[in-house]
């Protein structure tokens, strides 16, 4: 009796510990798949699966990691088979390398790395939807998710150097769709 | 090193994720680069803007509601509500010797409790008087009405501040009983609501948002422009708001997200 509570209570702390990482998990649903609907059942899923076995979970380690990590796999297993994914900009592979440094801006564009902020959003959501999967994936754990490429290589099942190769490939993909929007002061050299 | 070659470390270097031997020769490299010391700051300036997008996307209430009213997560107790008139004298006048120990001890206890409990967050352990008062261990003293204990308790904090004075009739709930409680040097002042609606506690202090409990789930109302924290503790539930310089603490053993709505709808902009 006094296990079977002492097991409930845990399991409510570590429901409500998990809830602060929801706005995390909706951020990476969101990028993930098409349909807000969608990002609504990969999240609710996500957390009854967290609940459920929630006794495989360590206490005092990275709840974030592990709560992204079982989103990535049902996101793998379920939306991937299905290929409901966001819908990839073609166009833009073949130029993945060919002008990424001739574009590089010659002229001071300005203030020190800003951005449109009303625009933000919108222009890095648009940008985001139109580069592969793989690479979108990496960005959003890395650079939304604060998560380290060691981190990021074990949510999303890869070596930790195809995490640096496909940020660094993702990025000069995003950087040609946000090249309008962002600017940074090269007289500091 | 080549620029071709010092592309992906320049991605490294910006997540500082780059190690030696591989940081000091892109750094040699990009002492003798312009091009890379620009793709550099590109790249700097891409993260960015990406991190701060990112910071613009928050959960829907719609969901986050939909997920916190799982019984799972805030299990609801079958413990029944009980009025305050079976705590005061719920014994004959024989007994009533014994009654009057058992208040004494049940009042000194709980100080020295929460004297020894002081580094708990304010919001847990003004919850606990919840419970103490289910189980009858919380003397508190009867109010004919609420202006009566609207003015107790305003008085107790020299009218800094007053009780929130709720109306929730609406839900067969009426204020019954005020009490003052002093935790960690801080008046939190207790208006009692009871009916057939179940019980309720709506306590009222000066504080800020600090004073939520750190693991409590936030929701933020973006017509009222005010954070919500639900939090709960040993089956009773806790909605925490803040308005002006004084903080409302919501507690029953109500469903969360019935709770949550209850708070949303009563509180007031500052």
């Amino acid at each position: 009796m006094a296990d079977n509570r002492e097991t409930t209570e845990e399991k409510g702390e570590f429901s409500r510990e998990a809830i602060s990482h929801l706005d995390h998990l909706y951020r990476v649903a969101r990028y993930l798949v098409e349909e807000p609907d969608e990002a609504h059942d990969v999240v609710q899923e996500t957390y009854l699966r967290a609940l459920d076995s929630y006794e495989q979970f360590r206490p005092g380690s990275n709840m974030k990691a592990w709560l992204s990590r079982i989103l990535y796999n049902f996101f793998f297993d379920h939306y991937r088979q299905k290929k409901r994914w966001i819908l990839i900009d073609d166009s833009s592979k073949d130029e993945e390398y060919s002008d990424y440094w001739e574009k590089v801006p010659t002229e001071n564009p300005g203030p020190e790395s800003h951005l449109l902020a009303n625009e933000l959003t919108t222009k890095v959501t648009d940008a985001l939807r139109k580069i592969p999967q793989e690479f979108r994936s990496a960005i959003v754990m890395v650079d939304m998710g604060d998560f380290s490429y060691a981190e990021a290589a074990e949510i999303l099942s890869c070596p930790v150097g195809t995490i640096r190769s496909r940020l660094s490939r993702g990025r000069r993909l995003l950087h040609k769709h946000l090249k309008d929007y962002i600017a940074f002061r090269k007289d500091r050299d | 090193m080549n620029c071709d070659e010092a592309q992906e470390l320049i991605t490294a270097l910006v997540d500082q994720e780059l190690r030696d031997p591989e940081r000091s020769s892109l750094e040699v490299h990009l002492t003798e680069c312009t091009r890379c010391r620009w793709a550099r700051e590109e790249e700097r300036a891409l993260k960015q803007a990406i991190r701060r997008a990112g910071q613009g996307i928050l959960m829907p209430d719609e969901l986050r509601e939909r997920i916190l009213s799982n019984p799972l997560i805030f299990p609801a107790k079958s413990r029944p509500a009980r009025r305050w008139r079976d705590y005061i004298w719920p014994m004959p006048h024989m007994l009533r010797p014994a009654l009057t120990i058992a208040l004494i001890l049940a009042f000194t206890l709980p100080t020295l409790y929460w004297f020894k409990k002081r580094s708990e967050p304010i919001a847990f352990a003004a919850l606990q008087t919840y419970d103490l008062f289910l189980r009858g261990e919380l003397p508190v003293r009867r109010a004919e009405n609420s202006n009566e204990i609207e003015a107790q308790l305003t008085s107790a904090v020299g009218g800094r501040f007053h009780p929130m004075g709720y109306d929730l009739t609406a839900m067969n709930l009426r204020p019954v009983a005020g009490f003052v409680r002093e935790i960690d040097g801080r008046k939190v002042l207790v208006a009692i609501y009871q009916g057939q609606g179940g019980t309720l506690f709506c306590y009222t202090f000066s504080g800020s948002e600090k004073d939520a409990p750190p693991n409590a789930a936030r929701f933020f109302d973006a017509a009222k422009k005010i954070n919500f924290y639900a939090f709960s503790r040993d089956g009773v539930n806790a909605v925490f708001h803040r308005e002006g310089e004084v903080i409302c603490i919501l507690a029953s053993e109500m469903p969360m997200d019935e709770l949550l709505a209850l708070a949303k709808s009563k509180a007031k902009p500052s």
